[in-house]
């Protein structure tokens, strides 16, 4: 019998978490209504059909429509993309830098380390939303402008997360033992801080996803984020909000997708985190 | 846990720490000298303090009116420097002009502060005369007087903030050109490039309104008593200053010894900021607030046959616009501009609001002399299409669309007739590119020629269409057709001339001509002319909404049963 | 212990000259000139010259930073273009609003937080304990700002169980000011019907703030109780004979403590967040709303100070909570 590869292990590790398998589920779900937003939208989802206006939810429109006549379904449906979409821009963007800061800190040590993490305690004493409000209001209110703000709130926990590791890593035999060898420095990181630090980064991110995607809708929400008539979620509760009492469903479709999206991340984020973190596997 | 592993510390850090830990102690403990409380008086001033009334204490709810509207573009109290109908509508309640218009008796000055006044050709200037009320008398006890009057004119001329342009522009009002004769008589020359009846109009509005020297001067600081004035008041007006809470309220008390007949029924009145629609609807059907100003059509379409209030319509003197840089490409090009004109469906924008508004397509609203009511422009794709490629325009050719955040006029979103209007324009193959900004931030970037499609409203200072025609005629008066970069020496010339018109039939004859023009040459597509929608509780008498007349909703005529 | 003490102060100090780095970085970056803003449409070319002058926005930027710095440690933080007073003024009016809806929020959170999830933690894999994690993830899953407009919606436009937007009703005074959290005023001057109707006011926004905070502290609760329950030293204690109750107060409960205490510290960040949603809703006046308006009229004299004020607090507050900490427990002073 042959010994089960990391990925078979954290599979069978990983099934028998089901709130997680809910979440992944949920999550493939949202990412295939964001694929096929074309293919599943009955309407344009920018298509202004003033008879409809505000018309309720039923056959002709699934979850009604909105003000100008636009179909709520078809817009939730291609929202799915830009929410989607921007979680994964800003992690990719934040993680990605935050990860080579806190990379380089780690290895570097000394001064460098220092003075990097105390740039990270700058950017942590700020309440998240305000510096991001402030960044966007700075650039000028744009969808673009927003994931930046929100990217450039999100990176040092991804310097911090990843120092930590490589702490922890370098004293560990097998970097030792690569570097006695004479392997580069640059080889070293490749070959094996990096890939051991993924684990804790995947757990992370995927909390991070919904984090971002209730980021972005908020600075949406307030008017720092996508501009109408772009279908994002938080600028259709904004929009419906003079409608709440009076035509529920303008806001109560955008916001119970939101609640999904990101119920579905943390629950898979949840999930991952006891399966991968042996800390805290029972 | 976050660690911190700085290990020295110079003494000019620990200065520093000790510095911002008193800052934020003191922020927390400062508040208690600042007089807030409700019970005290309205800090009284040398020249307040003799017959000064008791202001604040408790006012029961009968005797108090809750005027709910959204407050948020409130900047200043001071009536030389208010521009913001948040400002306006409390400092119209607290300060006096000379004349006014009656409400709901448009077009007929009548006198307030001033008793008669007369008009005369003094040679290359005209020469008007006013003879001020003897009764009249600030809250203070004091007489208004015509050194007064000078003092207030001549501190907003010096102050020059935004509304500043109307005496030094419109009127072209120098300050050695006001002249106290006596303490009842003033005199005010102006050139003849001027209309004395549009001047008489622009005294009306609360830039020329008549504020106390003697409670003022001492209070002037480094920005001539601008500050002062947000928290004390110094008219002759209905009602006085209590306090005004930022973004919260302004809460405005009876002067008790009101000179102008009998003293107003509501011992009270607050103007409660309710920026959120919903709530504006909620706080007129539970009762919280008397009066609610400006519902959105969906929130009066809810409201409608509540039998606990009564909706009150009135047609605004509003114009709601979309601006086009006439310099920036391709709007530089006149049939671009019409082009785009004739893509828009008009009816539907009318149907998007619930109907509370009027098509009005020409720059002088209905109800202002010169108002055509020509309306020429209806959705043609097909023409619009053929003026395009006229002008060699490519499918696709992207614009900037800056539009304003939360409602417009007639009550829908800012952003909603935006999407409605690039959906239009999409069908011609032009692309707008919404973005939304704070009004302020937006009028920022348009006063600096910064726009190339900027939709947004106009409200004419004085109800004279020279309030409306000049801005967005003539170039050199740096308004609206500066804004746009307009430049046009035939529409600059008709305004001159229309505006110093003395002979109404000729003035309506030259107006109707430049209108005109202004459609199918300017830089604007006029959209609609808002109706206003206010939700009046049953109990309340004598509520009145007039557009022409500075203030809005005069309080002192309001009273409950 | 001093000696630790000082040394997290001295942090403090560095973090805090960062984010003055920071936020007049941004300041530098916005698109305005905040002369032309502040002098309004008439303002004369010579006019703006001046006043820049004046500000010293004619020098170059190092300078201007270094003016800012000396400005600030005088505790003057500028003028803001929009209300045209000080922004330190305008931060003292608004900040006893937030202060009281964060505590009442944190309140909240802890009284909801803690004791479900210690519940949920004894009764595992009950009813209860899901019941308490679906509501744990909804909380942190749902938007704040359409939870408080529902909120709103139903308790106030609906079932009127409660007021609406606002500190207090609009007829009704504030109390005679102390610290400026009305509740706290009109507790200690007596004024009962104002006690009241504030309290009424801050129940929602505080429920609709504190509910993000409580899911995450119910699932810390919940995660660090199991964490002890799993512990050598209970198995022991069960071991003896010790009542149930005993053990979880005794034992498990007091050594989960310090994560949950942690916990609040770092939750009160995302207070602050939240407030900026929460206040725009329930139309609160507090520094949330303050550094909207701010921000989306450019006023960065106004955002700066604001910013500024919000980056003291929290890291403050954290520093109170690792301070606390280590007296309870020296070994976390090693570090």
């Amino acid at each position: 019998m042959l010994a089960a590869s990391p990925r078979q292990l954290f599979w069978r590790r990983f099934r028998k978490e089901t709130t997680a398998l809910i979440g992944l589920v949920v999550i493939i779900a949202f990412f295939l209504v964001a694929v096929f937003a074309p293919v599943l939208s009955p309407y344009d989802p920018l298509g202004q059909h003033i008879p409809s206006s505000l018309a309720a939810p039923g056959g002709e429109h699934w979850f009604g429509a909105d003000k100008l006549g636009r179909d709520i379904f078809s817009r939730i449906a291609y929202g799915a993309r830009i929410s989607l979409l921007s979680g994964v821009a800003v992690i990719t963007l934040a993680g990605l830098f935050g990860s080579f800061v806190g990379m380089f800190a780690g290895y570097a040590g000394g001064w460098m380390d220092e003075s990097l993490m105390r740039v990270t305690d700058i950017f942590f004493a700020f309440p998240s939303l305000i510096l991001a409000m402030a960044i966007a209001g700075a650039l000028g209110p744009s969808l673009q402008n927003a994931l930046i703000a929100v990217a450039v709130v999100t990176w040092p926990v991804y310097a911090r997360l990843v120092r930590g590791q490589v702490l922890v890593l370098r004293e560990r035999e097998f970097v030792q033992a690569a570097r006695s060898v004479g392997a580069t420095n640059s080889l070293i990181i490749r070959r094996h801080l990096f890939p051991n630090t993924l684990s804790p980064l995947l757990v992370q991110a995927s909390f991070d996803m919904g984090g971002v995607i209730l980021a972005v809708a908020g600075l949406s929400f307030i008017g720092f984020g996508a501009q109408p008539p772009m279908p994002e979620w938080g600028v259709m509760i904004s929009e419906g909000r003079n409608y709440i009492t009076t035509h529920w469903w303008l806001t109560f479709f955008p916001a119970i997708s939101m609640l999904f999206a990101v119920a579905g991340f943390n629950l898979v984020g949840d999930g991952l985190r006891d399966v991968l973190d042996p800390r805290l596997r029972k | 846990m976050k660690t911190f592993r700085c290990l020295t510390a110079p003494a000019t850090r620990w200065l520093g720490l000790f510095v911002l830990l008193s800052l934020l102690l003191s922020a927390c403990a400062a508040p208690a000298a600042a007089p807030t409380s409700g019970d005290q008086p309205a800090a009284p001033t040398a020249g307040e303090q003799a017959g000064a009334p008791a202001v604040g204490g408790e006012v029961s709810r009968e005797d108090t009116l809750v005027f709910a509207a959204d407050q948020t573009d409130i900047i200043t109290l001071d009536p030389a420097v208010a521009y913001e109908f948040g400002g306006i509508l409390p400092a119209g309640n607290m300060y006096e002009t000379l004349v006014s218009f009656n409400p709901g008796d448009p077009g007929v000055l009548v006198p307030v502060l001033a008793t008669s006044w007369d008009v005369a050709d003094d040679g290359d200037m005209w020469k008007l005369t006013f003879n001020l009320d003897p009764n009249a008398k600030f809250a203070s006890g004091n007489p208004v007087t015509a050194e007064d009057v000078a003092f207030s004119w001549g501190r907003a001329i010096d102050i020059n903030k935004s509304p500043a342009f109307l005496l030094i522009d419109v009127c072209q009002i120098a300050k050695e050109n006001v002249t106290a004769v006596d303490a009842a008589t003033l005199e005010l020359k102006l050139p003849k490039t001027v209309s004395p009846q549009v001047c008489l109009a622009v005294l009306t509005f609360t830039t020329a309104a008549v504020v106390e020297k003697a409670a003022l001067e001492p209070n002037m600081g480094s920005d001539m008593g601008e500050s002062w004035l947000n928290d004390h008041s110094a008219g002759s007006g209905p009602y006085v200053l209590n306090k005004w809470d930022r973004s919260v309220n302004v809460t405005l008390d009876v002067n008790p010894t009101y000179w102008g007949g009998t003293v107003p029924a509501m011992k009270r009145v607050i103007i409660q900021n309710t920026p959120e629609l919903a709530n504006l609807q909620a706080a007129i059907e539970t009762g919280d607030a008397d009066i609610a100003q400006d519902l959105g059509s969906e929130q009066a379409a809810a409201l409608e046959g509540n039998p606990d209030l009564t909706l009150v319509r009135g047609l605004s003197t509003l114009l709601v616009y979309v601006g086009m840089n006439a310099t920036k490409a391709p709007l530089d090009n006149p049939d671009v501009r019409e082009a785009i004109r004739y893509a828009i469906n008009y009816d539907d924008i009318i149907t998007l609001l619930g109907g509370n508004a009027e098509l009005v397509q020409e720059i002088i609203p209905i109800g202002f002399l010169g108002h055509t009511g020509n309306n020429p422009f209806t959705q043609d794709i097909a023409k619009a299409k053929e003026l395009l490629a006229k002008a060699g325009v490519a499918e696709g050719t992207e614009i900037n669309f800056i539009v304003p955040t939360a409602t417009a006029p007639g009550g829908v979103e800012w952003s909603t007739v935006a999407a409605k209007i690039q959906s239009d324009v999409a069908q011609i193959g032009l692309t707008l590119n919404i973005q939304q900004l704070q009004q302020s931030e937006l009028l920022n970037i348009y006063r600096a020629q910064g726009g190339e499609l900027v939709m947004i409203n106009w409200g004419p200072d004085f109800p004279d269409p020279d309030g409306n025609v000049t801005p967005f005629a003539n170039y050199d008066a740096k308004s609206l057709a500066f804004r746009n970069d307009w430049n046009d020496p035939k529409a600059i010339e008709m305004s001159k001339q229309a505006a110093i018109e003395l002979d109404p039939a000729k003035r309506t004859e030259l107006y109707a001509e430049l209108v005109d023009y202004v459609m199918h040459n300017g830089p604007y597509i006029m959209l609609y002319q808002p109706t206003r929608i206010f939700g009046v509780r049953n109990n309340v008498e004598g509520f009145m909404y007039d557009p022409n007349d500075t203030p809005t909703t005069s309080f002192w005529l309001i009273s409950k049963k | 212990m001093a000696r630790f003490i000082l040394r997290r102060l001295a942090g403090l100090v560095f973090v805090l000259l960062g984010v003055s780095l920071l936020t007049f970085f941004l300041a530098q970056i916005v698109p305005v000139d905040p002369a032309a803003t502040a002098l309004g449409s008439n303002a004369r070319e010579e006019q703006i010259v001046a006043y820049r002058q004046q500000l010293g926005l004619d020098q170059p930027p190092p300078v201007q930073y270094l003016n800012y710095v000396q400005r600030l440690l005088r505790g003057d933080l500028g003028q803001s273009i929009r209300t045209r007073r000080p922004v330190i003024d305008d931060l003292i009016d608004y900040l006893p609003a937030t202060i009281e809806l964060s505590l009442a929020a944190m309140l909240v959170a802890v009284l909801i937080g803690v004791p479900l999830g210690m519940l949920a933690s004894l009764r595992r894999n009950s009813w209860l304990d899901a019941g308490a994690r679906l509501f744990a993830l909804v909380g942190g899953s749902m938007p704040i700002f359409y939870i408080g407009l529902l909120a709103l919606g139903i308790f106030y436009r609906q079932l009127r169980w409660l007021p609406g937007p606002g500190r207090l009703d609009a007829t009704m005074q504030p109390p005679t000011q102390i610290t400026g959290l009305f509740t706290v005023d009109a507790l200690l001057t007596g004024n009962w019907p104002v006690l009241g109707n504030a309290l009424s006011h801050l129940l929602l926004p505080a429920l609709v703030l504190g509910y993000f905070s409580a899911a995450v502290l119910l699932r810390m609760t919940r995660s660090s109780m199991l964490e002890m329950m799993g512990q050598d030293y209970v198995r022991t204690a069960r071991a003896k004979g010790l009542g149930e109750q005993i053990i979880v107060g005794r034992h498990v409960f007091k050594n989960a403590l310090p994560p949950i205490l942690t916990t609040v510290g770092i939750t009160f960040g995302s207070l602050l967040s939240g407030a900026v949603l929460t206040e725009t809703i329930f139309s609160w006046p507090g520094l949330g709303r303050y550094a909207t308006t701010s921000v989306t009229t450019l006023d960065y004299p106004a955002v700066m100070g604001v910013t500024l004020v919000a980056a003291f607090i929290y890291p403050l507050v954290n520093t109170v909570v690792d301070i606390g900490y280590s007296v309870i427990d020296p070994r976390i002073r090693v570090n």
